[in-house]
């Protein structure tokens, strides 16, 4: 038994357990994990409780195959290529999810708190809105603020007043704890160290407040090359717990430095997934019995070319308007 | 001197009027928050018009951005050329709480007389018609900027007299637990600075009464009238304080929107014949 950190994606995916509560990297459209989602819907996982400070495609896939019952976040959508959540939005009228609203602050926060290991964190956003509705606490709702799971607060939120400065009311909000972090860079060590290039998002955060973090990278590099200029790390390799190496691990969302988010992709599942037969469908086209490298060979190197960025700017240079 | 730069109706989109409409909004040296789509358009235009230090902070981690390609989301590495810092949300969350931003522009599925915007859900939350993205960013840039442009379609559904769900705070908004209706300075306390300033519709320009906090109409778009866009509004809307037509593009404002900012058309296609 080593104790490298490097495993298999299939071996990843194994880390998260049914029920598990998950998180992941990126912003939207962008550094999502995709390759290890598919992962998950392959294993056949079920019950996750999906937390994020805001969804994208990759939540999308999860939901469409039905592995998640909880869904607890701010925002889902495609931004330009698909106006929202299709599959969350089905399931929620067929009332086959839970969903728990939050603002995009106040779930930052959220995840801010839990990576300082703060039990709650204030704020003065949204007063005054339903988010704050009383009868729309639905993890509530749904009796699971007993306890039982201890990282489900007991509350979704409290209203106080400001005892200290008299600055009127403000919002409690609990920590946001996760059993598992799944982040997608564009380089990680040997030894864990992460070095994220351009946005990091809330990555270090969701990376502190979970038990478990793990890392799909582009590239692994020699642990020594990240720890030469270690001012342009982002992550310290003592929180993570496994990497494993992807490229193109994100596709279809965009890796600044490496490729852009593949649009036609994105609004073609949107379109395609707006039934659930849509959505099976694209599962057995590009997710079951399909390898990462099967997965990337089906995608074709012009296609894989296309999307590619330039060193100079970081993203693609569409001088290629044909 | 203004009316001979304008330019004829068939020369714009509506779409392009709307955008030279929101761009007007800004005031030099302002610091923006500015979403995607329509509302980045308008921040962009207006920086290489009558705002050229405006500060443009897009919520996913960059400030003082200077794009010269189109993102086409905030989280775009397209958003980080020439900002000032490129990092992450946590910070640009923190900047608006601690009040550094002037205006945000956003969008809007539905709103009400006093400015309550919902995106979160068509029909009952509890049983929705239809599921929307949700809140995004929305209400934190509604709830710390000092003034907010939201950019909507003009339909009776849009414009309610209560909105299904507020997801983003207008000028009177629900204390909880009750869910009395009270005004918005009343909740904030020291966050209050402001709120919904500007409505730009398909149909026209709204703006809120100071002390009332309703709607009223201001301008209206080209082919409209008052009572036509009365006629789209669930809620008696106010017309006594219109000014007369919106303002058209000037041909400058429409060959940088379409020949410099967009000139793949990704976001503003041109005014076909």
């Amino acid at each position: 038994m080593s104790n490298s950190k490097l495993i298999t994606l299939q071996q990843a995916a194994e880390v998260v357990k049914n029920g598990s509560i998950i998180t992941f990297s990126g912003f939207t459209i962008w550094r999502r994990p995709c390759s290890f989602v598919f992962e998950l819907i392959r294993q056949g996982k079920s019950d996750l409780h999906l937390i994020e400070i805001n969804s994208g495609p990759h939540s999308e896939f999860l939901i469409g195959a039905g592995c998640v019952s909880i869904w607890e976040s701010s925002w889902i959508g495609h931004e330009t290529y698909g106006k929202y959540g299709a599959n969350l939005s089905r399931r929620i009228k067929n009332k086959e999810i839970i969903y728990e609203d939050y603002t995009h602050f106040e779930m930052g926060f959220r995840f801010l708190a839990a990576s300082a290991g703060m039990p709650f964190i204030p704020t003065q956003t949204a007063l005054g809105t339903d988010i704050h509705n009383p009868e729309y606490d639905m993890l509530g709702r749904a009796g699971l603020r007993d306890g039982h799971n201890p990282k489900i607060p007991k509350k979704k939120y409290e209203i106080i007043e400001d005892m200290f400065f008299q600055g009127g009311q403000q919002v409690l909000l609990p920590a946001a704890k996760a059993d598992v972090a799944v982040l997608c860079v564009q380089q990680a060590g040997t030894g864990g160290t992460v070095r994220i290039e351009g946005q990091f998002f809330a990555d270090p955060e969701i990376a502190r407040a979970a038990d478990t973090t793990i890392v799909i990278a582009e590239e692994i590099v020699p642990e020594e090359y990240l720890r030469r200029e270690p001012r342009l790390n982002t992550i310290p390799g003592l929180i993570v717990d496994y990497i494993v190496e992807a490229p193109y691990g994100a596709h279809p969302t965009g890796m600044s430095g490496f490729y852009d988010a593949d649009g036609d992709f994105i609004r073609n599942f949107y379109m395609q997934t707006r039934t659930q037969e849509g959505f099976d469908e694209f599962a057995r086209e590009w997710i079951h019995g399909v390898s990462p490298k099967q997965y990337l060979e089906k995608l074709g190197a012009s296609r894989l070319v296309a999307l590619r960025a330039t060193r100079a700017m970081g993203f693609g240079a569409r001088t290629d308007k044909g | 001197m203004q009316a001979q730069k304008q330019t004829k109706e068939a020369e714009f989109t509506l779409a392009d009027l709307m955008t030279v409409a929101a761009s007007r909004e800004v005031a030099d040296n302002e610091v923006v928050f500015a979403g995607m789509g329509m509302p980045m358009m308008a921040v962009m235009l207006a920086q290489k018009t009558h705002a050229a230090h405006l500060k443009l902070i897009f919520e996913a981690g960059t400030f003082d951005s200077h794009p010269v390609s189109l993102p086409t989301s905030v989280g775009d590495p397209r958003c980080e050329t020439g900002s000032s810092r490129s990092s992450g949300l946590c910070e640009t969350f923190f900047l608006a709480q601690r009040g550094y931003v002037d205006m945000g522009f956003l969008t809007g599925t539905e709103i009400d007389e006093y400015g309550n915007v919902n995106t979160t859900v068509i029909g009952d939350y509890l049983d929705p018609e239809l599921r929307l993205t949700g809140s995004g960013g929305n209400p934190d840039i509604n709830s710390f900027a000092r003034r907010i442009v939201y950019i909507m379609i003009q339909e009776p559904r849009r414009f309610m007299k209560e909105v299904s769900y507020i997801t983003s705070p207008g000028w009177r908004v629900k204390k909880w637990p009750s869910g009395q209706f009270v005004h918005r300075r009343e909740l904030y306390g020291s966050a209050f600075r402001g709120g919904p300033s500007a409505v730009i519709s398909t149909a026209g320009v709204f703006r809120f009464d100071q002390q009332t906090g309703k709607i009223y109409l201001d301008t209206f778009h080209p082919g409209q009238s008052p009572q036509s866009i009365a006629m789209l509004c669930q809620f008696d809307l106010d017309l006594s304080r219109v000014r007369g037509e919106t303002q058209a593009p000037t041909p400058e404002d429409l060959y940088l929107i379409h020949e410099v900012l967009d000139s793949d058309e990704i976001f503003l296609p041109k005014a076909r014949a």
